[in-house]
């Protein structure tokens, strides 16, 4: 058998629940044929897969490197653990879960500190008055010397920290942070706040390919298979489907229901004795079927979906035209 | 020695440091490891991610040094000379990340410390980097100088408020920033809106034990704790002096122009200066002082024998280095000067503040450059 393709998932904690979550809707199980503490596994029902579980650091290194083709991991650990990320790794799609936002986060006393600007300045007034530039502990060095040096801001030191970062000021190792916030409440216990404009990143995991990879002809394919079936399950968890019948229900009212709720009908128009299926998003069922039975509908069924597929298979695609593009200079770093 | 190995790179570096050794400047070698703290923390975060950084078993950050001045001005200090006139030279390899070049890199060059006589010093500077280039039969190169002290003077010279003073010497070697704060400073008094303003109206005018006094009561009626850094006095004199800012007294305008007349001054150095005097008179500034440096300087490259006319000088040149405070050079082949932008073949300067950030307990008069053995030797023709 030819080289398998080799999907990286996390092994640990809530973001290893949720990715295996997340592929059992796409009808993907994850198996560890040699037992829970196996850290090799496979897909049922899909051939040519080997499950990697690895941390998301290890995950990130790996698609960086082109050891694993695909991976779920943080956008925020993307973003600073590989320099020129896009140049190594293509983000295919968010997953709607690990969501945290990377902040600049100072004292709360620091009441004259509002946004970055303020802190450029309190930085350089900082250094000026101590002989010494202003610490920030974070883990997101990267991160962070982008988004200050946008903001020209220069008299700061980093230091590195490997936990409890929120805790430096505290401490009195360092003067500020930034860190990952899901609700700020770590924050706020440990008297700091996040500046105003300094969101540096609003980070999710996200289905990720790597670039520099082996990518065979079979390894695409395989790819295109497991593509297809989370392609399938997102489609489906976008839209519910709704049916009617009724006489009045013709092209005019579709071009309405199609402006005003967002809907699509798979398939095709309304036939002639007025039968229709939509698909329709979520949060606009509801205002759909008032707007059917007002049209003269007697009765809307709403159901969910498990899975739609699409001719097109949009994720594949996307992966298929990055890969497709010249290859990109090996020397990041 | 044989015949190949004197004609080669190397041969001509050592010959070049051997006469900076004649010239009185002591051979030097730091060690190729370092603490990593000070280049961090004098050169800007920017060069974390150039420098190869490792650490001992205790912990304490290491790297491979990214360039000599820093190393041989941390030897200085420990030396019986600190403080006292000495200058040393070096010839030795540098590390640091150069994208599409080699990131192990061969340096020579000088430092000067405690010459009090600066004029003199800076002068002294350049004529030994242009020895630089004649070593490697570069002939006439490009000479670009420029005065970051005269930028400083400039700028305490003007009506300005301590919070613009602070950012355009900060931007100096920005300039994106540089234009965008010149945008601000225009905006900020135009339309004079400003958070804050029931604290800054019930600021203005008062003293700074009344501010102190505020701004504590503030945060206790908000139940804040201070944790760390920033002290309530630091807070409080900010609040102070954005409460001055509010005061109209300024002509922000007049005084963009006049930033930007003073910026786009450029040309041979005795023109610049005339230039400069006129623009002082004209805004009825004194930079006499800074200007009178600047002049003396000139008078001593033309004792050396350095044609002044052919020296393209600007006051916006910089250097892009923060800790510069006076005169800075760059000697490149003027034939592809833009190829390598940043990347000069003799480049250096005055930093008088360094030493003091290194720990002098005294201020100590600094000064050196140094020479791009690659580039050099790439550059010139065979010796």
């Amino acid at each position: 058998m030819s080289a398998p393709l080799i999907l990286a998932v996390p092994s640990k904690g809530r973001l290893q629940d949720n990715a295996e979550s997340f592929f059992a809707r796409a009808g993907l199980d994850l198996i560890k044929p040699r037992g829970a503490r196996d850290y090799r596994g496979t897909i049922g029902g899909l051939d040519g897969i080997e499950v990697a579980y690895l941390s998301a650091a290890e995950i990130t290194a790996q698609l960086a490197q082109g050891a694993a083709h695909l991976g779920i991991t943080g956008e925020d650990l993307v973003r600073e653990m590989i320099p020129h990320s896009d140049r190594r790794v293509v983000l295919i799609d968010g997953l709607s879960f690990g969501f945290a936002n990377v902040v600049v986060a100072v004292p709360h006393a620091w009441i004259d500190v509002r946004n970055m600007a303020d802190l450029d300045d309190v930085a350089t007034a900082f250094r000026l008055r101590n002989h010494r530039k202003m610490r920030l502990a974070t883990k997101y060095a990267n991160l962070t010397f982008g988004f200050f040096a946008e903001h020209g801001v220069v008299d700061y030191r980093i230091v590195e920290s490997s936990g409890a970062t929120e805790g430096a000021p505290a401490a009195g190792t360092a003067e500020m942070i930034v860190d990952i916030t899901t609700t700020g409440a770590t924050l706020a216990a440990n008297g700091l706040k996040v500046i105003d404009d300094g969101v540096i990143l609003r980070s999710q995991a996200n289905l990720v390919a790597a670039r520099n990879a082996a990518w065979t002809d079979a390894q695409r394919e395989t790819a295109k298979l497991l593509l297809d079936r989370i392609a399938a399950r997102k489609r489906a968890e976008a839209f519910r489907e709704v049916r009617t019948r009724f006489a009045g229900l013709n092209d005019r009212l579709l071009g309405i229901a199609r402006e005003k709720f967002g809907v699509e009908s798979p398939f095709g128009p309304p036939t002639s004795s007025g039968m229709l299926t939509l698909h329709c998003p979520p949060d606009k069922v509801h205002a759909l079927a008032s707007f059917l039975r007002e049209q003269g509908a007697e009765a809307v069924s709403v159901v969910a979906l498990d899975y739609v597929y699409a001719r097109d298979n949009s994720l594949y695609a996307k992966l298929a035209a990055e890969l497709d593009k010249p290859a990109a200079p090996q020397s990041g770093r | 020695m044989s015949s190949d190995a004197a004609t080669g790179p190397d041969a001509r570096a050592q010959a070049l440091v051997a006469s900076y050794a004649r010239a009185g400047y002591v051979r030097t070698e730091p060690p190729v490891l370092q603490p990593a703290e000070p280049f961090l923390d004098l050169s800007g975060e920017d060069i974390r991610r150039r420098m190869f950084l490792t650490a001992d078993p205790e912990g304490r950050e290491l790297c491979l040094r990214p360039d000599l001045t820093i190393p041989v001005s941390r030897d200085y200090l420990a030396s019986p000379l600190a403080g006292k006139p000495a200058g040393f030279c070096y010839l030795g390899t540098v590390f640091r990340h150069r994208e599409g070049l080699s990131s192990e890199f061969v340096q020579a060059g000088i430092e000067s410390f405690g010459r009090a006589d600066k004029a003199a010093a800076d002068a002294e500077m350049l004529a030994l980097g242009l020895e630089a280039t004649t070593q490697y039969g570069v002939s006439a190169p490009e000479i670009r100088i420029g005065d970051v002290g005269l930028f400083s003077a400039f700028i305490a010279a003007l009506d300005l408020a301590p919070v613009w003073r602070r950012r355009l010497i900060k931007d100096f070697n920005r300039k994106s920033s540089l234009k965008h704060d010149l945008d601000q400073l225009t905006l900020a008094s135009a339309n004079g809106s400003k958070e804050y303003q029931g604290v800054l109206a019930a600021l203005a005018g008062s003293d700074p034990k009344g501010a102190h006094a505020l701004v504590t009561d503030l945060l206790s009626i908000a139940g804040i704790a201070t944790v760390g850094g920033r002290s309530v006095a630091e807070i409080a004199d900010r609040f102070l002096e954005q409460s001055a800012l509010n005061a109209p007294t300024r002509l922000p305008r007049e005084t963009r122009a006049l930033i930007e007349r003073f910026l786009s001054v450029a040309g041979d150095p005795d023109e610049a200066a005339g230039e400069l005097r006129t623009l002082a008179s004209d805004a009825r500034i004194d930079l006499a002082g800074a200007l009178d440096l600047f002049e003396t300087r000139t008078g001593f490259l033309a004792a050396r024998g350095v044609d002044v006319r052919a020296i393209k000088f600007a006051t916006d040149f910089g250097r892009g280095f923060d800790y510069y405070t006076g005169f800075v050079f760059e000697l490149d082949n003027a034939a592809n000067n833009s190829a390598r932008a940043n990347n000069a073949l003799v480049a250096g300067g005055r930093y008088d503040g360094l030493l003091t950030r290194l720990g002098a307990r005294e201020p100590i008069p600094a000064v050196g450059f140094a020479a791009a053995i690659g580039e050099l030797a790439a550059c010139g023709g065979a010796s």
